[in-house]
């Protein structure tokens, strides 16, 4: 078990690049590179009662993950799991960029669960990387603003040549973009080829500076975008995708849901009480945040609350079903019940 | 004699970031005849190269060279160099190019009189058979024959030529003496060769010059021995004689 | 005798290439058919057979409607621009650092200064001051060359043994007669290895650039490997890994080692 562990190590290391897996651990046996407290002794233990245990997470970066980032600071999944057991849970936090990195680590068996937008979370589902979510971790507000006065609406971008940055083709941005563009009776991928991949901050500057035409991005940018007199924003993409719906979500291995009840139940419960924590004390979960996230805290305070932090999901299967219908991925999901686990609510 | 070929007055070099220093030429005088076989010889350190090169137009200097006449302070195919080192040929030319561009270079506009020349020039030092071969395919005496055959293609009236056999075996190094005395004697070329060899002064001079440190000429006499002239060719035992005492009075003076 | 022994070396040579290759090979093919990376292991680590389905599959089907080839000749059309003006750039400016002092001092240090920035971190800036064309990964190309090339030929400027400069001049070449006639020619090593430099850099620049910053009006390779990596299409992002090689080696010996063989080699300059 240990000996093959060492080999996966090495070949994702050496093919996936080290960046990405860092701190990536394997199956139910503990890592060798990480902080793992549980003894060697336990490692082959996939009990439901009381074991230590080690669970591997991953989560990105910025205030949509507010609820992780709670839960990682307070212990909250740890001490969720003690008061359940009385067993120890160590839990390995990693860092990633993107929902693609978090894929390819969890399908190698090196993550348990992780977090991430709805985009790469339905891919993954419907690909068979063997994994569901288990919870809505946050809504935000999305947008497109311009700096061009003669665009006023989606129609008047249609057949010209201005240019829209956004984070990534086929990135949930570009999804909301479609659908906007097919709510309003365009063709679903008329602005494909107007479309200039740039991270959120590059694609603020590039629109403020005229670079491009129109930036299509999220909390908490897209409040900075409406907060500058010079921009105006095109309706028709907020209105798309509102902030109540699901944004990023949290996944969990199949085998992690299945195998080990105790530490899902605990993942699961600390991450609710990450939730419940912004929506009782905002100001306290405002503090946890707000240096991470290089805000003051009056700032991170006004934008978690135009966030919408909810367990239960809201428009994921029609996002899925619009993604399949226009070819954003290539499985059908057929149905709500294959994305989420029994415990999740909602639709 | 007509008007000299090479006139040199009052050289004075010092190299210019040591203006302390003990100059390397001092007010040095020296007129060189049309078709002279003149050899340099003198301690290493005596400024017989820096004469050279200041010759050559590669040195700044005060004072005045004088080529026929007309003042000369910058490098000119007129005054052809020969260096000591096998490494003077440009590598990305063949034999011939190292003949041909330089004639290019001076002018010769023609491409069949450029290849006419090169192959005259590369017959008379016996190389005609090697025209295609790149430098780095040749011994060392053969590069240096390239590097005459050069400098007699150019028309060059003045070959200077700084210790050009040094780093050759003895036997290729009798063997191009023997060469460059009957060229001389066929291509009437001005020729000052520096050279650390008293023999070799006496077989190819027609004059003998010995400086001492800082340019001063102690030693300066025609070679009327009949050429070509061997050791043991009457007289030669001679001249090698007051030109070996001549080099050693002046280290012993140092 | 000699020429048939330097025969068989290089045949043993080649030998030991294609059972280090095949090597590889075997032990990526077993770790995929052995399933090593758990159950979903041909996802992430898809057998040769996969990659090569994938790799035909590139080609006829593509992304988005495009065949590979599209996405091939958009990011060729960018790295020969970016190239060519790269190269020449560094040529120029090496040039005139060769004949003025002042100049020579202060673009050593632009040269110090600027290869050390990563291209890609330079992206901000060139977006907001070239604006978001296509024209903003030729900048970046030409950034990856430019600085490699030109150290590269000052270097080799510096280099020139004074004997070819003074014999040079003594044939009455003076300023760019000398600098081409002489000082390119005499620096060819450094020169051809500077090529080489640039190019893996402009080609591994251009790929990362291209998955940062995805110009959809002209997507080239770097933008498909990353959808394929975000659709979780591995098989179909390894073999257009497989394609960078496979180009890569085609530059590698149908042009950088031609001219290497009938400069440097040739000319008997290899250092």
């Amino acid at each position: 078990m240990k000996k093959k562990n060492v080999i996966k190590t090495m070949i994702l290391t050496a093919t996936v690049g080290c960046m990405t897996v860092l701190g990536g651990c394997g199956g139910s046996a503990p890592a060798a590179e990480t902080t793992s407290a549980a003894p060697a002794s336990n490692e082959a233990a996939a009990e439901v009662t009381a074991a230590d245990e080690t669970l591997s997470l991953a989560y990105q970066y910025g205030l949509s993950y507010a609820p992780a980032v709670i839960a990682q600071s307070e212990g909250l999944i740890e001490k969720a799991y003690e008061e359940a057991t009385g067993a120890k849970l160590t839990v390995n936090w990693n860092q990633m960029s993107s929902g693609a990195d978090i894929n390819t680590a969890i399908a190698s068996g090196d993550l348990q669960a992780g977090f991430m937008g709805v985009g790469p979370a339905v891919t993954g589902v419907t690909k068979g990387l063997g994994y569901k979510i288990f919870t809505n971790l946050s809504g935000q507000e999305h947008g497109m603003t311009s700096n061009d006065p003669s665009i006023t609406g989606l129609g008047d971008l249609v057949g010209s040549d201005k240019q829209i940055a956004l984070v990534n083709i086929g990135s949930f941005q570009h999804i909301i973009l479609a659908k906007a563009l097919a709510e309003n009776g365009f063709d679903a991928h008329a602005l494909d080829a107007s479309i200039v991949a740039m991270k959120h901050p590059d694609g603020m500057a590039a629109l403020e500076s005229g670079s491009v035409a129109c930036h299509l991005t999220s909390s908490p940018y897209i409040f900075k975008e409406r907060d500058n007199g010079d921009l105006h924003e095109l309706t028709e993409v907020a209105n798309a995708y509102s902030a109540d719906k699901s944004f990023i979500v949290g996944i969990a291995a199949e085998d992690l849901h299945d195998n080990k009840p105790a530490v899902y139940k605990a993942l699961c419960d600390g991450i609710q009480a990450g939730m419940d924590l912004i929506n009782s004390d905002p100001e306290k979960a405002a503090s946890i945040t707000c240096e991470l996230d290089g805000n003051t805290l009056e700032v991170e305070l006004d934008y978690m609350k135009k966030g919408v932090y909810s367990a239960d999901t809201k428009g994921l299967f029609d996002l899925a079903s619009f993604m399949y219908e226009n070819a954003f991925i290539e499985n059908d999901p057929q149905s709500y019940e294959n994305l989420v686990f029994d415990n999740v609510k909602g639709n | 004699m007509s008007e000299p070929m090479l006139t040199i007055k009052n050289l004075t070099k010092t190299y210019q970031d040591s203006p302390e220093q003990p100059k390397i030429l001092a007010d040095l005088n020296l007129t060189v005849d049309r078709e002279e076989f003149l050899c340099i010889l003198g301690p290493s350190g005596c400024g017989k190269t820096t004469l050279l090169r200041c010759i050559a137009g590669f040195e700044n200097f005060e004072g005045e060279i004088l080529v026929n006449g007309v003042s000369r302070k910058e490098p000119g195919s007129d005054r052809i160099m020969v260096f000591q080192t096998f490494e003077q040929l440009f590598p990305w030319k063949t034999v011939e190019g190292n003949i041909t561009w330089p004639l290019k270079k001076t002018g010769m506009t023609d491409k069949t009189e450029r290849h006419r020349c090169a192959m005259e020039a590369l017959a008379k030092v016996k190389l005609a058979d090697y025209a295609h071969y790149y430098p780095h395919q040749l011994s060392g005496g053969m590069k240096q024959r390239v590097a005459i055959a050069r400098a007699l293609a150019l028309k060059s009236e003045i070959i200077l030529m700084d210790e050009p056999f040094a780093a050759l075996d003895a036997l290729t190094r009798r063997e191009l003496q023997n060469e460059l005395l009957t060229l001389s004697a066929a291509e009437h070329r001005t020729i000052l060769f520096v050279t650390h060899n008293i023999q070799e002064a006496v077989i190819l001079g027609t004059r003998n010059i010995v400086l001492q440190k800082g340019g001063k000429i102690i030693f300066d006499e025609k070679n009327t021995l009949p050429k070509p002239s061997t050791p043991s060719s009457p007289g030669f035992a001679e001249v090698w004689q007051r030109m070996r005492d001549a080099i050693y009075a002046n280290e012993n003076a140092e | 005798m000699k020429t048939s022994e330097k025969a068989s070396g290089k045949t043993a040579e080649h030998l030991a290439r294609i059972i280090f290759l095949l090597a590889v090979l075997g032990i990526w093919e077993y770790v995929a058919r052995a399933r090593l990376l758990g159950p979903r292991s041909e996802l992430i680590f898809p057998s040769l057979e996969a990659i090569g389905r994938a790799f035909l599959r590139n080609f006829s089907k593509g992304y988005a409607g495009n065949s590979l080839w599209i996405y091939i000749g958009n990011s060729m059309k960018l790295l020969l621009t970016g190239l060519l003006i790269g190269n020449g750039l560094a040529f120029l400016l090496s040039g005139i650092a060769a004949v003025n002092h002042t100049f020579y001092s202060i673009y050593n240090l632009v040269i110090s200064v600027c290869d050390l920035l990563p291209g890609v971190a330079l992206l901000p800036v060139v977006i907001v001051i070239f604006g978001v064309k296509s024209g903003v990964i030729v900048f970046l190309v030409i950034h990856a060359v430019l600085w490699p090339m030109s150290r590269s030929i000052l270097d080799g400027f510096m280099a020139v043994p004074m004997i070819y400069v003074e014999a040079g001049k003594n044939i009455g070449l003076r300023g760019v007669g000398l600098l081409f006639g002489i000082y390119l020619p005499a620096s060819i090593a450094y020169i051809v290895s500077g090529l080489k430099v640039g190019w893996a850099r402009a080609w591994r620049g251009l790929i990362s650039a291209e998955m940062i910053f995805g110009i959809a009006s002209c997507p080239g390779i770097g933008l498909f490997i990353n959808q394929m990596r975000t659709n979780m299409n591995n098989a179909e992002m390894y073999a257009t890994l497989v394609v960078i090689i496979i180009i890569g080696v085609i530059v590698q010996y149908g042009i950088l080692t031609p001219i290497e063989k009938n400069t440097v080699k040739k000319w008997g300059m290899a250092r």
